[in-house]
């Protein structure tokens, strides 16, 4: 519940909404490490799960920016390290020329992110995420490829 | 609209301490399709199970969200609860509030509100979820071991002790493998053949074992549990029934062919065991030389026979067999050496790989054991050794090491020395790699006990001078060129996987690196299992190994295929893809994606104006897919979805973290 | 009657009338003289309503899958840009290989309808840009070839009958541009960028002109017509038509043939090439050059990968 929907709060700061897509055995078992281990990230990150970052359909990277998310994140287990063998080359195929694509659309390229983050690699999770949020802090909300309210 | 429940987890004080759990179980109250929401303290301990069962059944829910732990955790617990209280298990999301929210956000608010975000995006995605079942499928309990060195007779002796039956497949017409052409074996320098042949006449005689020799895979069907097999059993042109093994045709065959078994430093027949302890211990025909086959005289094989056991007119014969488990140990080859020419490779008699003068040494093999020149049988003084040959060099395209190397060079010196006492061995070596049990050990007798001289550089060149070898390298230690007028020189020649593994993979749908070698499951955790259900890995084919090694692995990977072939049946993920025919267009993009190559093309029928047509869409292979999701998204139209995370799941979860 | 439109007609009656194909897909005479639109034909008599000339610019491949679970055999004609669409839609098993006679013809380049200003008055008009830009002018794949075409699956000179016309009006003379457009949107600021899409945006009707020409976009039932799946609104606001266009660019990522029809038959002119050679280009420099739709046994670039690909992701 934010400021938007609840008129009776006073309106907030605003905060960047990043939807994060996170592949089940590396990226996700990463953040639980970063919870485990008490590590402290800004609350900005929410994270999707898909059993693998071959899942994420650069349809619903756009889905998330369309319903007005400030910054999207693709995260997945390292190329060879990949649950299912290949997904993840696939991803970086696919996500390397979805980049450039946003990007030549006008999206700023700090907005779509994709990275390798292992189930060990709690601060990096947590560095990513931390980042990730303050640049798109100094961004600024999203109002490209966002539909009308 | 489902009927969904919320259940918020305090997890005692550890979601409680910074999240409003009552706070997000009274906002969840508003959200679509939720009639119940609630809190409680520990929703995994036994009141919490069974709270969750009677509001199940008390609410009439159709599922249910847990905002608790990570799913990695405890998806199981509250899957099982669902079923408990007789709610399809799949109905169930659980949200993490405590890895991902109350453990990494000391601020209270604002843990608490993204807790909150989640919840919404657990709800909106459990109220498009359906219920899913796993389907089960018979084993058929019988292993395929393909190719039978150390490592395939090992996996193949074990999975017959646990009690199943194994069909060992080698494409030589003898078991036994490279181990056969050992003499002696590091670090004991017990006799190769003294220890290896009483395992091959085991699997032999084993009530389980099926030998099947001189056969290869031709093609493969099916899936985990239940792969068909074809297997082409090649003409021996005996007639293995009636043969006694008596050898006279060996005898009398007129046809001298270089022996591949004795690196062709001696002859053999066209009509040949390899060697005198091969199993099965009866002879084939050479087709490619026996004049006989190749022009219709001599024919005095079939004349000797006393049991008319020869066959000039044998065929091939395909059969197909089911299997429900394939190990495959098909080895390696050894690094041709003849890319060095430097090294005057292939081209100087004298300079000779570890096989050569393992059966130099070998007290059966050409020369009866005597050390001898192939040149000219004069018996050596110096011997040079060169290692990494077709190891750790960029240049060949060997980045990788070939690991027995270092051991085998130090059983050479010290097996020289003691039938040689006045010889001397000097070694070039980039690094000394011992690590194993006693190996360390071995080498530092190989130095000094028995006399090898240790000379860490690399060759550069090896040339002929009369009868001496100049080998030219550099001491890197000393920091000058050597040059040392050797006897004779041994290339310690790495390993290579099999010319044709690459097919064999492609037959088998199991994965290869850069060079070659199978690629096992998981690097770590998953070492003998590959990428496609039910085949498993043994031995050098999966990359460089020494015998222990081969041997370990291959007991390994028996208890993987004992252990699939123990179950009654096999219960399929229920988490997979699935195409909606009407959607696909047959276009096969989600094929090529699919790591299981659980994806096949399948013809349909259907009633298109008033006619029958026939249109091809993908099908999925529900006992092999792993639910990846890859092809959902090759998929341009959105044919292929996966169950429990659905396009429509997801999108549902996008919509949601960012409605706020 | 040119030559060409003779040996077509010649071989479409002798095709039509000894029975080998049931139906064939080539161009007609139209209403006005700057056009030639497609004809379907199944009787030798009418193959006399075939002709061709400069105006000839519809490719006729993706007409094929009306007929894709059809048991009859059809012809069609191809130019070389047309031609990749053959190798398309094979490649997408939408059509079969023995139902379909492809036959080859060389092209002089196509003329630029919208330069007409006096629907009256026939007057040489420039080539399109796509056929400026061409670099496949003969057919990559034929069954039969006529006008003295010749097969080439490698970027070539344009060959046979017109080929003196296709150098003079200068088929293939700006192949090096191929990507100016998409380095001048490129050289732009994020912003500017964004205003010059969103732009394109509010203009695109979602007629879905370019889906329907385009030999790729081959799926039975495409995802935007999907109204259960809901990917998106069928309203054609901005960020829906953006939505479209990202999504249908990504979707013939690696498979798009060049033949530049979904541009040219775009009411909005919405420069939807720029899309797909941006992703050729950024295919081209990531994962080494290809053109779709030259070699029948080629691999798509997003159903392979290397181990080494490049790495930016970390």
């Amino acid at each position: 519940m934010s400021a938007v929907d609840n008129p009776k709060q006073p309106a907030k700061e605003w905060e960047p909404n990043i939807v994060g897509f996170a592949c089940n055995w590396c990226t996700y078992a990463g953040a639980d490490l970063a919870g485990l281990s008490r590590m402290q990230y800004p609350p900005n990150v929410k994270l999707v799960r898909v059993p693998c970052s071959g899942r994420t359909n650069p349809q619903f990277v756009l889905r998330a920016f369309q319903k007005g998310a400030d910054a999207v994140l693709v995260a997945g287990c390292h190329p060879g390290d990949c649950h299912y063998a290949t997904g993840n080359y696939f991803t970086r195929r696919r996500y390397l020329l979805m980049q450039r694509m946003l990007e030549f659309m006008g999206i700023d390229p700090r907005r779509f992110q994709a990275r390798w983050i292992s189930g060990s690699e709690a601060p990096k999770f947590r560095d990513v995420v931390t980042q990730m949020t303050e640049e798109i802090k100094a961004l600024g909300p999203n109002r490209k490829l966002r539909e009308e309210i | 609209m489902k009927r969904i429940g919320v259940f918020v987890c305090h997890c005692g004080s550890n979601i409680a301490n910074t999240v409003h759990c009552e706070k997000v179980a009274q906002v969840a109250k508003d959200f679509p399709g939720v009639v119940l929401s609630t809190d409680y303290k520990y929703m995994c301990s036994e009141p919490g199970q069974v709270m969750i069962q009677e509001a199940i059944r008390e609410h009439n829910l159709d599922g249910y969200v847990v905002a608790a732990c990570s799913p990695r955790m405890h998806e199981p617990t509250f899957r099982k609860c669902a079923a408990r209280a007789g709610m399809n298990p799949y109905m169930v999301e659980q949200v993490n509030i405590r890895e991902q929210c109350s453990w990494v956000h000391a601020n209270k608010e604002k843990g608490t509100e993204k807790s909150i975000d989640l919840l919404r995006m657990g709800v909106a995605k459990v109220v498009k979820n359906e219920p899913l079942y796993s389907t089960t499928i018979p084993v058929t309990k019988r292993s395929l071991v393909i190719g039978g060195g150390i490592a395939g007779i090992q996996a193949a002796l074990d999975i017959a002790n646990a009690g199943y039956p194994v069909t060992l497949l080698d494409r030589e017409h003898t078991i036994g493998g490279r181990m056969a052409q050992v003499d002696k074996t590091f670090p004991t320098l017990d006799c190769s053949a003294c220890i290896l042949t009483p395992k091959m006449v085991e699997a032999a005689q084993h009530p389980n074992i099926e030998l099947m020799t001189y056969a290869e895979v031709e093609a493969v069907d099916g899936f985990v549990g239940n792969f068909d097999v074809t297997i082409r059993k090649k003409a021996r042109y005996v007639d293995f029934d009636q043969c006694t093994g008596c050898g006279a045709c060996t005898e009398k065959c007129p046809k001298k062919v270089p022996s591949e078994f004795e690196m062709e430093l001696g002859m053999r027949k066209a009509i040949y065991t390899p060697f005198p302890q091969a199993v099965p211990n009866k002879p084939i025909i050479d087709a490619k030389h026996c004049r006989y086959l190749l022009d219709g005289k001599c024919g005095i094989c079939k004349k000797v026979c006393p049991t008319g056991a020869v066959d000039y007119e044998q065929k091939d014969e395909l059969i197909v067999e089911r299997f429900g488990a394939i190990v495959v140990a098909t080895g390696f080859e050894q690094f041709d050496i003849s890319a060095y020419e430097e090294y005057g490779a292939g081209k100087i008699p004298d300079v000779i790989t570890g096989l050569h003068l393992e059966r130099l040494m070998n007290a059966s093999g050409p020369t009866a054991g005597k050390i001898k020149r192939p040149s000219d049988g004069k018996v050596p003084e110096k011997i040079v050794f060169v290692k990494c040959v077709g190891s750790r060099d960029e240049a060949k395209g060997r980045p990788y090491c070939s690991k027995a190397c270092c051991m085998y060079v130090a059983k050479h010196a010290t097996l020289l020395k003691e039938k040689m006492p006045n010889s001397k061995s000097y070694i070039f070596y980039m690094d000394v790699r011992t690590p194993g049990k006693n190996y360390e050990e071995f080498y530092a007798r190989t130095q000094n006990e028995y006399d090898a001289q240790y000379i860490r550089g690399r060759v550069s060149k090896i040339f002929q001078v009369g009868d001496k070898l100049i080998v030219r390298g550099e001491d890197s230690l000393l920091g000058r060129p050597v040059e040392i007028e050797a006897d004779l020189v041994v290339l310690a020649a790495g390993m290579d996987p099999r010319g044709d593994a690459k097919d064999l993979a492609r037959t088998l749908g199991i994965s290869y690196d850069q060079h070659g070698w199978f690629t096992e499951a998981h690097p770590k955790l998953q070492p003998v299992e590959t990428h496609t259900a039910g085949i498993y890995l043994a031995g050098a084919c999966q990359g460089p190994k020494d015998i222990p090694d081969s041997v370990a692995q291959a007991s390994a990977a028996a208890v993987k295929a004992a252990g699939l072939l123990s179950k009654p049946e096999l219960t399929s993920e229920a988490m997979t893809a699935l195409c909606d025919e009407a959607i696909c267009s047959g276009c096969g993009l989600c094929q090529s994606i699919c790591p299981y190559k659980s994806i096949e093309i399948k013809s349909i029928n259907e009633r298109y104006h008033g006619q029958m047509r026939q249109r091809r869409v993908s099908n999925v292979n529900q006992g092999l897919c792993q639910g990846c999701g890859a092809c959902t998204v090759a998929c341009p139209s959105g044919a292929m979805n996966l169950k429990g995370f659905t396009n429509d799941q997801i999108l549902a979860e996008v919509d949601a973290l960012c409605q706020r | 009657m040119n030559q060409i439109t003779k040996e077509m007609r010649d071989l479409a009656r002798e095709l039509l009338a000894s029975g080998e194909v049931k139906g064939l897909i080539g161009w007609t005479k139209g209403s006005r003289w700057y056009l030639t639109p497609p004809l379907f034909i199944t009787r030798p008599e009418e193959a006399e309503q075939l002709y061709f000339d400069q105006f000839a610019v519809n490719n006729l491949t993706g007409l094929l899958l009306d007929y894709r679970y059809g048991d009859d055999k059809i012809a069609l004609f191809v130019k070389g840009c047309d031609s990749r669409g053959i190798v398309r839609l094979l490649q997408d098993h939408q059509i079969k290989r023995e139902k379909v006679l492809v036959i080859g013809v060389p092209c002089m380049g196509m003329s630029d309808k919208k330069a007409v200003t006096d629907p009256r008055q026939p007057v040489e008009l420039p080539l399109l840009d796509k056929c400026l830009e061409c670099r496949y002018p003969n057919p990559v794949i034929a069954d039969r070839l006529i006008g003295g075409a010749l097969v080439s699956g490698e970027p070539s000179e344009p060959k046979g009958l017109t080929a003196s016309e296709a150098a003079k009006r200068g088929v293939g003379s700006k192949q090096a541009d191929r990507f100016a457009q998409v380095k001048a949107i490129e050289a732009m600021s994020a912003d500017e960028k964004y205003a010059f899409w969103q732009a394109q945006h509010e203009k695109c009707l979602r007629c879905y002109a370019c889906r329907n020409i385009c030999p790729a976009c081959n799926c039975r039932e495409c995802i935007f017509e999907s109204d259960k799946k809901g990917w998106v609104n069928k309203s054609a606001t901005p960020t829906d038509n953006a939505f479209f266009a990202v999504t249908r660019a990504m979707h013939v990522a690696g498979r798009c043939v060049e033949c530049g029809e979904c541009e040219r038959v775009c009411p909005m002119d919405i420069p939807i090439m720029a899309l797909n050679r941006k992703v050729i280009q950024d295919i081209n420099e990531l994962f080494g050059e290809s053109d779709a739709g030259t070699d029948l046994d080629g691999k798509m670039p997003l159903g392979l990968f290397k181990n080494d690909d490049p790495e930016e992701f970390m």
